[in-house]
C-alpha cells in the first residue's frame, strides 16, 4: 500500500509529465525520512492548475493556496514555524505569470522555502494558453495567430534574483529528479527546481526533452558559469545548476526564535505592555 | 491674566521636515507631565520636505476625546503658518510668530531663527523654540521643561537645552504664565490608536505582523518592528499586500496568530486571499485604517467611505466579521478581542478605523490585564479531519507537526481537505461554513457589541473614531443626548439596535454617500430624520459638530 497517497481520484492525461513529478516526489520523502526529516515535518503546498492536484494526491499536510500565490503561504508557514520543512509545487504560469513577483522576493531574502515547478509552457487546465514560459510564436486559443512574447528564462532569473540553489529537472530521468527534489528540501534557503514537464494534450515535449536534455556532470563552480548553463538552448542541461550557503530569511530576521513554540506567555505579555504604557 | 477651566489648545505649524510633528508630540508631554488629559491631532501632506504641517494639541482637566481647532496658543515659525493659523486663533488666545519671518503683523513677535542661528542646523531647533514658548505660557517651570527636552530631543541636548532656556526667558517676559493651567490627577500614557491597535494585538496572542507601508496603517508596522524582540512578535514587510495576505494565512495554517494591515488600496489587493481564508476557515484578523478615497485618493487625512467596502470584503460566501473602535482604550480591548473571535470561528476578521484614530494621540487609561486571550476549539485525539461536519459548523484546529494529516484547502474540499466536486459534499459544506453565522451572532448577543453614552435626549448613531467627535461635541456644547455606537459593523448586532427604530435618530459620519445611515435603514430599519455628514478628510470639530447637531434636533 502507497501510504503517502490519498483516496483522491487521479484526473491528470494518461502520459502527463507531473505523474514522474509525483513520484519522484514520494520517492524523495522516503529518502528524506531516512536521514532524519519526518513527513509531519514536510509542508507542501500548490498553485492552481494542472499541477496542483498533486496537493490532493499526496497524503501530507498542507495548505493548497490560490494561483500565484503559494510561495507566499508556504513563507508564511516558514516563519510562523520554522521547525517545518516547506515545499510548495507551482506550475509555470502560476510561478512567473500570476506570482513573479513572490518568486523573485523569495529568491532575493533567501525564504528557506523549496518551489517545484511544473514548466510545461502551456496553461492545460484552461485548454492550453500561451504562458510565461512558451516560446515566441506559440499558438493558443488566446494567440491564435502566435503569442508575440519572448519567453522568460526561469533559471536565468532565479539567479539573478540572488536564489541559493537553482536545479533544473526531468521526470523521464526519475532518479535524478529524485536525488535534485532531496537535495532541494534539504537546501537551507531559497532552493528553485525547474521541472521540465511535457503536456500530452496541449504541448508534448518529450521528443524534445528527450533529445536536448543532458545530465551536468558538476555543480557550475560560480554564477557566471551557472548563468552560462542557464541560458543554453543547444543542450538543456539537467542536475543542480547553482548552490550558494547564506543564511536564511528567517535567521535573519529572528536568530532561532520560533514564532509558535516560543510565544510568549500571556501574562509575559502584559508586564511587558505595561512597562511601554507607563507614563 | 487669562484662566482657563476646561479645554486649553495649542497649535505649532511649519514646514514639514522642520520638526513641527515633534514638537507636537512634546508639547502633548508638557500636558500629560502636568496630569492633563490630551487630544493631539498632526494635519500633515503627503510629502516629506516643505509644505505645510501643523500640530493640533488640546488639554483638559477631563478626559477629551477630539482636539479643538480654535487655539488658545498658536505659534507660527514662517509665514504661511502665521497666515493660515491667524483664524484658528480662539477669543482671548495668543499668537506668538517668529519675528526674523514674520514682520508688521499682529501677534508677539520671538525671534525664533535669530537665536537658533547661534547653533549648528537652526532650522531643526526651531520645534524645541516652539516647545519652549508653550513651557512659558502654560506657567511649566523650567526644570520640567528641561527634563522634558532632555528625555524628547537625545540628540545634541546641550545645545538644544541652551536654546530652549533663550527662547523660554524671551517668552517669559511677555506672556509668561498668561495661561495658569490647572494640573490633572495623574500622568498618563498617550499613545496614537496604531499604537493601541498594535499592544491590543500583542496582548490579545498575536505573533507574527505582515504589512506593506500604506499611510495610515504603516506605524502599526513600524511600531511592532521596533519592538519585536520585547514584544515577542515578527513584524514582516514583504513585497506587496498580496504576499502580505497570504503569508498571514500560511502563518495561520502553523498556528501562529497573524495580522495584516493596510487602508483601502492595499486592503483591495487582499481580497481574493481575503476569500481564500473564507474557505480554508484561517483565522486572520485583518487592519483596514481608512483614508478618503476613491483610489489613491487624500493619503494622510481621514474618511469612514470604506464601511460598504469592509463589509461585503472578499467573494463568495462566508463569514466576516467587522468591528470598529470608537476610542484608543476601545482599540487596544478590541483588538485583542477580535483576534479571539477570529480564532474562535476560524474567519477572517477586519479592524476598521480611520486615520484621525490611527495617528491621533490621545490619553489612555488601560488595564492590559482585562485583554482578551484567544480561545480556539483544538482537536482532542483520534482521526482528524480539517473539515469535520459539526453543530455549530466550527471545526477543530490541530497545526503541524503531527502525524495526522492537516489539510487546509483552497477549492471546494471534503472533512479530510481533499478536492471535492461532489453536490452532496459541495452543499454540506456550504451549509457548514454557512452554520457558522449563526454561531457567530449567537455568542455575540452575550459580548458587549454597542456602547450607549448618555440616557436621555435625542438619539445620535455614531461609530468608529466620530464617536470620539460626538462624546466631545455634546460636552462642549452643553446637548444632552443618548449616543449609540455599534462597536460591530457585521454582522450588525440587531438585537441591540432594534428598539432605536422609529425613534428620532441623527446619525453622524465622515461619509458623503451616507454609508452608515443607509446601513441602518437597509438592516435594522432605522430612518433618520437628519445626517450630519463631513467629507473634506477633515475630522469634525467639536463646536462646529456641536452647531450642527443643535441645528437638527
Amino acid at each position: 500500500m502507497d501510504d503517502l497517497a490519498t483516496y483522491a481520484e487521479n484526473t491528470w492525461c494518461p502520459g502527463c509529465g507531473n505523474f514522474g513529478i509525483l513520484s519522484a516526489f514520494k520517492k524523495a520523502v522516503r529518502i528524506l525520512e531516512e536521514k532524519g526529516i519526518g513527513r509531519e515535518k514536510i509542508i507542501i503546498s500548490a498553485g492552481i492548475g494542472c499541477h496542483g492536484k498533486i496537493f490532493d494526491y499526496l497524503r501530507l499536510s498542507g495548505l493548497y493556496s490560490i494561483h500565484g500565490r503559494s510561495m507566499a503561504s508556504v513563507q508564511g508557514i516558514k516563519i510562523a514555524n520554522p521547525d517545518l520543512k516547506v515545499v510548495t509545487f507551482a506550475g509555470d504560469g502560476d510561478a512567473f505569470g500570476e506570482g513573479i513577483a513572490h518568486m523573485i522576493f523569495a529568491a532575493k531574502r533567501n525564504a528557506d522555502i523549496t518551489v517545484i515547478m511544473h514548466d510545461n509552457g502551456v496553461y492545460g487546465l484552461t485548454t492550453g494558453q500561451y504562458t510565461p514560459t512558451s516560446q515566441k510564436g506559440f499558438k493558443g486559443p488566446s494567440t491564435p495567430k502566435g503569442s508575440i512574447e519572448e519567453p522568460l528564462n526561469p533559471l536565468a532569473l532565479m539567479l539573478e534574483s540572488k536564489a541559493t540553489f537553482v536545479a533544473r529537472g526531468y521526470p523521464v530521468k526519475l532518479d535524478h529528479l529524485v536525488d535534485i527534489t532531496v537535495q532541494a528540501v534539504q537546501h537551507e534557503g531559497f532552493s528553485f527546481v525547474d521541472v521540465l514537464q511535457p503536456c500530452v494534450s496541449y504541448y508534448n515535449t518529450y521528443q524534445k526533452y528527450n533529445q536536448l536534455t543532458e545530465i551536468l556532470d558538476h555543480i557550475p563552480g560560480n554564477l557566471d558559469e551557472a548563468m552560462a548553463v542557464a541560458k543554453r538552448t543547444d543542450r538543456l542541461p539537467i542536475g543542480i545548476i547553482y548552490k550558494k550557503q547564506k543564511p536564511p530569511f528567517h535567521k535573519e530576521l529572528y536568530g532561532d526564535w520560533n514564532p509558535v513554540t516560543k510565544r510568549l506567555p500571556r501574562e509575559e505579555r502584559t508586564k511587558r505592555i505595561e512597562a511601554l504604557l507607563s507614563p | 491674566m487669562v484662566i482657563k477651566e476646561d479645554v486649553f489648545t495649542f497649535i505649532v505649524g511649519g514646514k514639514a521636515g522642520e520638526g513641527v510633528r515633534k514638537a507636537g508630540s512634546v508639547a502633548a508631554r508638557v500636558f500629560t507631565s502636568m496630569g492633563r488629559f490630551v487630544f493631539h491631532m498632526d494635519d500633515y501632506g503627503s510629502l516629506i520636505k516643505g509644505g505645510h504641517n501643523f500640530s493640533v494639541v488640546s488639554s483638559a482637566t477631563r478626559r477629551i476625546t477630539s482636539h479643538y481647532i480654535k487655539a488658545d496658543l498658536v505659534v507660527a515659525p514662517d509665514k504661511r503658518s502665521y497666515d493660515l493659523h491667524k483664524k484658528h486663533l480662539a477669543d482671548g488666545g495668543i499668537l506668538v510668530y517668529n519675528s526674523d519671518a514674520v514682520k508688521d503683523v499682529e501677534g508677539l513677535g520671538v525671534p525664533l531663527m535669530t537665536e537658533a542661528k547661534k547653533y549648528p542646523n537652526p532650522n531643526l531647533r526651531i520645534g524645541v523654540g516652539a516647545v519652549a514658548i508653550l513651557a512659558a505660557a502654560v506657567g511649566c517651570e523650567k526644570d520640567c521643561l528641561k527634563g522634558i527636552i532632555d528625555q524628547e530631543y537625545p540628540r545634541d541636548i546641550e545645545n538644544n537645552i541652551a536654546y530652549a532656556m533663550v527662547i523660554y526667558d524671551i517668552s517669559h517676559a511677555k506672556i509668561g504664565g498668561k495661561f495658569q493651567l490647572e494640573g490633572g490627577d495623574k500622568e498618563r500614557p498617550i499613545i496614537t490608536g496604531n499604537e493601541a491597535i498594535a499592544l491590543g494585538a500583542v496582548a490579545g496572542g498575536l505573533d507574527t505582523y505582515y504589512a506593506y507601508p500604506m499611510t495610515p496603517s504603516s506605524s502599526i508596522l513600524h511600531y511592532l518592528a521596533a519592538h519585536d524582540r520585547e514584544l515577542g512578535v515578527t513584524a514582516v514587510h514583504p513585497e506587496n499586500e498580496i504576499a502580505v495576505i497570504n503569508m498571514a494565512i500560511g502563518s495561520a495554517f502553523a498556528g501562529a496568530r497573524a495580522m495584516v494591515g493596510s487602508s483601502g488600496g492595499g486592503f483591495a489587493l487582499m481580497q481574493e486571499a481575503f476569500s481564500l481564508a473564507g474557505m480554508v476557515e484561517a483565522p486572520l484578523l485583518c487592519y483596514v485604517g481608512s483614508r478618503p478615497g476613491p483610489s489613491t485618493g487624500v493619503p494622510t487625512y481621514t474618511a469612514q467611505g470604506d464601511l460598504n467596502f469592509t463589509i461585503h470584503q472578499g467573494h463568495g460566501e462566508f463569514l466576516r466579521i467587522v468591528a470598529s473602535p470608537g476610542s484608543m482604550e476601545e482599540a487596544f480591548y478590541l483588538t485583542a478581542e477580535m483576534l479571539d473571535v477570529v480564532w474562535r470561528f476560524q474567519t477572517p476578521g477586519i479592524i476598521l478605523t480611520d486615520k484621525h484614530l490611527a495617528e491621533s494621540r490621545m490619553t489612555v487609561d488601560i488595564d492590559v490585564k482585562k485583554a482578551k486571550w484567544p480561545e480556539s476549539m483544538m482537536h482532542s485525539g483520534g482521526e482528524y479531519k480539517r473539515y469535520i461536519d459539526t453543530e455549530n459548523g466550527i471545526s477543530p484546529l490541530l497545526f503541524p507537526p503531527s502525524k495526522e494529516l492537516i489539510k487546509w484547502d483552497s477549492y471546494e474540499h471534503d472533512e479530510l481537505g481533499v478536492t471535492t466536486e461532489d453536490p452532496d459534499t459541495i452543499a454540506k459544506m456550504q451549509e457548514k461554513r454557512n452554520r457558522k453565522k449563526k454561531a457567530v451572532a449567537d455568542y455575540m448577543m452575550g459580548m458587549h457589541t454597542v456602547n450607549v453614552y448618555g440616557d436621555k435626549g435625542p438619539l445620535i448613531l455614531t461609530y468608529g473614531s466620530t464617536t470620539m467627535s460626538v462624546l466631545e461635541a455634546l460636552r462642549c456644547g452643553e446637548i444632552e443626548a443618548i449616543v449609540v455606537q455599534p462597536i460591530y459593523l457585521e454582522p450588525l448586532p440587531m438585537w441591540e439596535l432594534e428598539k432605536y427604530r422609529g425613534g428620532n435618530v441623527i446619525v453622524v459620519e465622515l461619509s458623503c454617500a451616507g454609508q452608515f445611515a443607509s446601513l441602518l435603514e437597509e438592516k435594522v430599519g432605522i430612518k433618520p430624520k437628519a445626517v450630519v455628514k463631513k467629507y473634506d478628510g477633515r475630522a469634525f470639530d467639536p463646536v462646529e459638530l456641536a452647531g450642527r447637531i443643535k441645528e437638527v434636533v
